[in-house]
């Protein structure tokens, strides 16, 4: 090869390399990492990134090079040089991947089993993922749940986590963790968050027809203020205090152990936005908007249809939902387990808001 | 062997049955057909349904009258084998099955004559090899369709047009399709077309299996598409349990039949490849002398035929979950649903070598022939093919490395899975080897190779990065596999599909494809696919997810900028449809090698004649030796031939 070829071949090189650093460094690539986890997981993307960049820059290079120096012209009917092959040429490029893909394998692996590795004064919560809602359980609060993660910052959180139906996933992107929640099996995930803050905790196994409802939020707190909050769920007696750092929607309602009074629309409300209802149903009493499953503000027609009572029917199609479905929407959609986890006050609480704001609605249409 | 072949190649100018035109109405009915296909599919669907009324009403079940076993039984179990037979796909096996004589020399169903033969049982590779091809464009188009109704929906955060229903059916659909209906057929058309007479051979080696396999194929595609009539199956063309074996509409069961009909296509025609390539070599004609494309098909059939039938019974078990309430995978009655995962993946990752290597095939044709050079490492090339099949076979968990398995598979999964880095990186360093220092050519072919060995490194690349488990925990059921997949499966076999079908175009139809045009779908493709995919690996280590109509607003600028994107791409499979429609047509008559090819199927006339060759070709050197002063490939009058051997075989 003469000594002006490798150059240009060099030249192409730097630029292709050039180029694809800038589309590696100028876009935000990875959201903010908030856990400790997320920084060897970091490591190891850039760790790849930059081999990969070495190995475009050298096949964009050589094709760039080809294209521009050995285009012919239609009519040259000339050959090329009858190379076979090069044995010296074909070891070096069976060497070369083996030794990057082995170095690439070795920082993953060290990268997984310090990111897997027990730490000590673990925090375990319970997770439960049904469609299309989330349920944090606090074993240290005498099982107190909320539909939000709450966590201390730095310090280890194990999840145990169980499905109730399909499969789902548990996906923080802030935390760079992922695991499926395969019903029949507890999966679990060690996290330490190191960064006080709100972010979106989504499922990410295609989960059916709400899949993309089916978010919550991770809320890192400050220790102090995380004990704070886990003391109080523990006495089970008062709803959370607004957190200075959420800014959910659902940060006031209730936890599913606290006692309701019953017959107030407001703690109707407040069980529909704890199960997450509004993910599927549209009510405008709830400000929800909801389309997977049917319209609540028609409660009143839909019961004439079953020829139901209104109240009988709402129960009814919260407890034991199969029984029966508004035509047009499919069987076996809403989760069937409301009855057993939903407490009986908080139920009746649920039906007689439902009840009331289906019979407003229906009066707001008559008027 | 050889003797035998040539014997009953030259026996083969034979005459041909009476057109199949004329006769009276009722003959219509009863031949072979459209006429008849019509009523017989009925007539068994009947069958069916009464089969299931008869046993449900004997057995004192209630509803006598269910949908989920009628619809199975009677719709895409009975009525799809009326159909095979109407049409005549059985009618010389009935033939023994009834003790009628046989006839050992009849070609009534061979070969092509006129537009209508096209749209017949076939047992000409070559005709069979257009009807794969024109097929599978139609259900590309189809799938394409979908795909931009998806783009549409997800041009704006929120629901735009679709209930969550029909969108999770769109993009469920969409991949079933691309998947089995058009890149794994579009392969084995291709090759249908060109392997037998790439080994001098007059045709497969089981013409009527080959027929047979052609004709599943639409009803495929017919059950996966209509299974929007029923409520799509919404669970993903990856179908996980329980989702899909539990909670979905009827759609569901047309899934997981539609896949065995295409599953069954796909393994026919595996062993007709796996048999003719074995057996029906010409003289002469070495493993060390078979083209890449022959070496290429052989190995996809070895996986084809090993890994298929292992998503045909992940497909029915979850079908029996569904319809007969089995537990195989539902963990309320004992089942295991990651046991689905593992079977599923086990055929679904050597798949995606399924639907790479045969394109790896037409690579090596295509750039050594526009390159006006040898094949570099041509001995390593084959080699590197046997090690993927091989590997392919020991990384199916890297599909699962968030799934909930077993942790400590995940280690030398992983290590598997990077080792495959090795042999692929061969061939592409071995192909700009080959590109080095040639006399190129930038054809349409050529492009779609270069426009390939491009976009397959860059996926090629980001499966490098999904294969080290930590980034995979971060961007796995995220937009960075999408983009992953499409720059593995457009950017690799599309691009390859688009290569092959304008390189052998001169050769199937006789005419020359307008060069203009088919420069023009490359550069539009190129670039519509790069501005629609590459930027979803950033949408996707962001932390957009997969598979939602739905995301949060803070996406919806590079969402809007990828759907416009993707309507350019689609526009530009117009150019394509339109130059190949025109071209067929009023194209300028092909000659027999337009490329200056060494390989067979370029030494007989555009098209090939019926049985091939006059004579079984010699075969007496590499199908690669541009440059080599006299040197051949073969040589058609096998008496001259024999002094030219220099290898005896």
């Amino acid at each position: 090869m003469r000594r002006g070829s490798i150059v240009a071949l060099l030249g192409l090189a730097l630029i292709a390399a050039g180029i694809a650093t800038a589309v590696a460094l100028l876009p935000t690539w990875l959201p903010v990492d908030a856990s400790r986890e997320a920084g060897r997981i970091d490591f190891t993307f850039w760790f790849v990134i930059a081999i990969c960049i070495g190995i475009f820059a050298v096949v964009a290079a050589v094709m760039a090079y080809a294209v521009l120096h050995f285009r012919v012209r239609e009519d040259d009917f000339e050959d090329g040089p009858p190379i076979h092959g090069h044995t010296g040429l074909e070891i070096t490029w069976t060497a070369i991947p083996f030794v990057l893909v082995t170095a690439i394998a070795i920082v993953s692996g060290i990268v997984l089993s310090r990111n897997d590795a027990e730490a000590g004064n673990t925090l375990r919560i319970n997770v439960t993922a049904q469609q299309f809602t989330w349920t944090f359980g606090y074993p240290d609060a005498h099982d107190a749940t909320s539909p939000v993660l709450r966590i201390p910052e730095g310090r280890s959180i194990e999840l145990d986590m169980r499905s109730l139906d399909v499969i789902h996933a548990f996906f923080v992107p802030e935390f760079r963790t992922n695991e499926d929640i395969v019903p029949g099996l507890v999966t679990t995930i060690h996290v330490t968050p190191d960064r006080v803050g709100t972010f979106p905790l989504i499922c990410n196994e295609l989960c059916g027809l709400g899949h993309s409802t089916m978010r919550s939020e991770a809320i890192v707190m400050k220790p102090a203020a995380f004990a704070a909050w886990l003391k109080q769920q523990g006495k089970s007696a008062a709803p959370a205090p607004p957190s200075t750092t959420s800014t959910t929607t659902t940060s006031t309602s209730t936890t599913s152990t606290s006692t309701t009074p019953s017959g107030s629309s407001a703690a109707g409300l407040s069980v529909f936005n704890a199960n997450s209802c509004s993910s599927c149903h549209t009510l405008t009493a709830a400000k929800a908007t909801g389309t997977i499953g049917p319209d609540l503000d028609k409660l009143v027609s839909y019961a004439q249809q079953a020829h139901q009572p209104l109240a009988a029917f709402v129960h009814e199609s919260i407890v034991n939902p199969n029984a029966y479905v508004q035509p047009g929407y499919p069987k076996g959609l809403m989760p069937q387990n409301f009855g057993t986890s939903i407490s009986k006050p908080q139920i009746d609480a649920l039906v007689t808001f439902l009840v009331q704001s289906a019979q407003k609605t229906g009066k707001q249409g008559k008027g | 062997m050889t003797e035998s072949v040539t014997t009953t190649a030259t026996a083969h100018d034979v005459h041909h049955a009476p057109s199949p035109t004329g006769g009276s109405g009722w003959r219509l009915l009863y031949r072979a057909g459209w006429i008849r296909a019509f009523w017989m599919t009925l007539l068994f669907a009947g069958i069916g349904f009464g089969l299931v009324v008869l046993v449900r009403w004997s057995g004192h079940w209630h509803p006598i009258i269910d949908t989920q076993p009628l619809v199975l039984i009677s719709a895409l179990v009975s009525a799809p084998i009326g159909f095979l037979a109407g049409i005549g796909a059985f009618d010389y096996w009935s033939y023994y099955a009834l003790g009628y004589p046989t006839r050992a020399e009849d070609h009534s169903g061979h070969g092509a004559r006129s537009w209508r033969d096209y749209f017949r049982v076939n047992t000409d590779h070559k005709v069979i090899g257009v009807q794969y091809l024109v097929t599978t464009i139609f259900f590309f188009l189809a799938g394409g369709l979908l795909a931009l109704l998806v783009r549409a929906e997800l041009a704006k955060p929120g629901d735009q047009y679709f209930e969550p229903q029909t969108y999770n059916g769109l993009f469920s659909v969409h991949a079933s399709l691309m998947i089995f209906l058009f890149i794994i057929p579009a392969f084995a058309g291709l090759a249908n077309f060109v392997v037998p007479l790439m080994l001098g051979a007059a045709d497969m080696a089981f013409p009527r299996l080959n027929a047979l396999s052609f004709w599943l194929l639409p009803i495929a595609g017919v059950m996966m598409l209509s299974s929007f009539i029923v409520g799509a199956f919404a669970g993903g063309w990856t179908g996980y349990a329980p989702l899909n074996s539990d909670h979905q509409p009827l759609g569901a069961i047309f899934f997981n039949q539609g896949v065995q009909w295409a599953g069954a296509s796909s393994i026919m025609t595996a062993l007709n490849f796996l048999v003719t390539i074995i057996t029906m070599r010409a003289p002469g004609m070495t493993f060390w002398r078979l083209p890449l494309l022959v070496w290429a098909n052989f190995t996809t059939s070895l996986l084809v035929v090993i890994a298929t039938p292992f998503i045909a019974g992940s497909q029915f078990f979850s079908m029996f979950d569904h319809v007969m309430h089995t537990s195989f995978f539902n963990p309320v009655g004992g089942g295991y649903p990651l046991g689905y995962q593992h079977i599923f993946w086990f055929y679904s990752h050597p798949a995606v070598y399924i639907m790479m290597l045969p394109g790896f095939g037409i690579m090596s044709e295509v750039i050594a022939v526009f390159s006006r050079k040898p094949i570099f490492g041509y001995r390593l090339m084959a080699l590197s093919l046997m090690a993927i099949v091989v590997l392919g076979f020991s990384v199916w968990a890297h599909h699962m490395f968030t799934s909930g398995m077993s942790s400590w598979l995940r280690v030398p999964m992983m290590i598997t899975t990077l080792l495959i880095a090795v042999p692929t990186g061969i061939k592409i360093f071995s192909w700009l080897a080959t590109l080095w220092e040639g006399k190129l050519h930038l054809r349409t072919p050529m492009l779609f190779a270069l426009g390939f060995l491009s976009m397959f490194v860059i996926g090629g690349l980001s499966g490098v990065m999904l294969g080290a488990v930590p980034i995979d925990i971060h961007v796995t059921d995220t937009y960075f596999i999408v983009a992953h997949i499409h720059y593995v499966l457009f950017g690799g076999s599309v691009f390859t599909i688009f290569a092959g079908i304008y390189y052998w175009f001169p050769k199937m139809t006789g005419r020359m494809y307008d060069e203009r045009l088919g420069k023009l779908h490359f550069w539009l493709t190129f670039v519509g696919f790069n501005l629609t995919f590459f930027p979803m690996h950033i949408l996707g280590t962001e932390g957009m997810i997969r598979r939602v109509a739905d995301y949060p607003p803070r996406f919806e600028d590079m969402n809007m900028f990828i759907s416009l994107a993707s309507f350019g791409l689609g526009a530009s499979v117009i150019v394509f449809l339109y130059n190949m429609i025109t071209s067929w047509r009023f194209g300028e008559i092909a000659p027999a090698n337009p490329w200056r090819a060494m390989t067979l199927e370029w030494q007989v006339t555009s098209p090939p004649p019926t049985f091939n060759f006059d004579e079984i070709p010699q075969v007496v050197g590499s199908p690669y030796e541009y440059g080599v002063p006299g040197a051949q490939h073969a040589v058609l009058a096998p008496s001259k031939a024999r002094e030219m051997e220099e290898v005896p075989v």
